[in-house]
């Protein structure tokens, strides 16, 4: 895979986890499963910083190749 | 004090508009696209805290939580097929109370599973309908039929006490099913 699209499709699967956390923390919230609740939102949490670090390790590999 | 001939905008900028690039103002790098996506994600991250803390609230209180006793109607008063709309346990938490048939009747929190529209007894087809998507609920049990809402209506517990009717509890989600 060409190293231009790997950040892209990584943070473009983080980011669908992302929504599907927060729909299930919802869900789970009104069906009274709270500790699923807390799961899935310190899930959704932990999700950001990786999501930042894709982004930092993407620009950081480009730099080094000179683009 | 300047001349008037000096105030004056020459004719090739005298379009407020001159000043902008229009081929460039939609565009969006792939930098730009990337930090958008994180954004993003650190949006949702954001928005589940509050789901998170209501959360953790409720299993700290959950053990000691307790509901008032609340009268809904005398049965005398009422005739088998009847709704009666009430507020229960909270002032805005709203509730259907339905006396399907003779010694037999339901009650439940009014509120749509799906997008929280009030539910309304149809006594016809003896369904509890929602008008805002065609939801449709079982009266005996509170399960959804058909139309959008995936979850049970959360069934409220009933007394009968000298020929009234009185609201003691809601049940929770894991009893019901």
């Amino acid at each position: 895979m060409k190293s231009s699209y790997r950040g892209v499709i990584l943070l473009a699967l983080i980011l669908f986890a992302s929504i599907v956390c927060t729909q299930y923390t919802v869900n789970m919230y009104f069906a009274q499963r709270y500790m699923e609740v807390l799961l899935l939102s310190g899930a959704t949490v932990v999700l950001f910083p990786l999501a930042w670090m894709v982004f930092r390790k993407d620009q950081r590999d480009r730099r080094e190749q000179g683009k | 004090m300047e001349n008037e001939k000096t105030r004056q905008i020459p004719l090739k900028d005298d379009n407020y508009t001159h000043n902008i690039n229009r081929s460039n103002e939609r565009s969006l790098d792939r930098r730009s696209f990337m930090k958008t996506m994180v954004g993003a994600a650190g949006l949702f991250a954001a928005s589940t805290l509050p789901w998170g803390a209501l959360a953790a609230k409720e299993l700290m209180s959950s053990s000691s939580k307790s509901y008032p006793t609340q009268k809904i109607a005398n049965l005398s008063d009422i005739k088998p097929g009847d709704a009666i709309e009430f507020a229960y346990p909270g002032e805005h938490d709203s509730a259907l109370f339905v006396y399907v048939k003779e010694k037999e009747y339901k009650a439940y929190q009014n509120a749509c599973t799906h997008l929280r529209c009030p539910v309304f007894w149809d006594r016809d087809e003896k369904e509890l309908l929602c008008p805002c998507h065609h939801g449709k609920f079982d009266i005996a049990t509170g399960n959804p039929l058909a139309g959008p809402p995936r979850r049970p209506l959360p069934e409220i517990v009933l007394q009968e006490k000298d020929g009234a009717v009185y609201a003691v509890g809601v049940k929770r989600y894991e009893e019901q099913l």
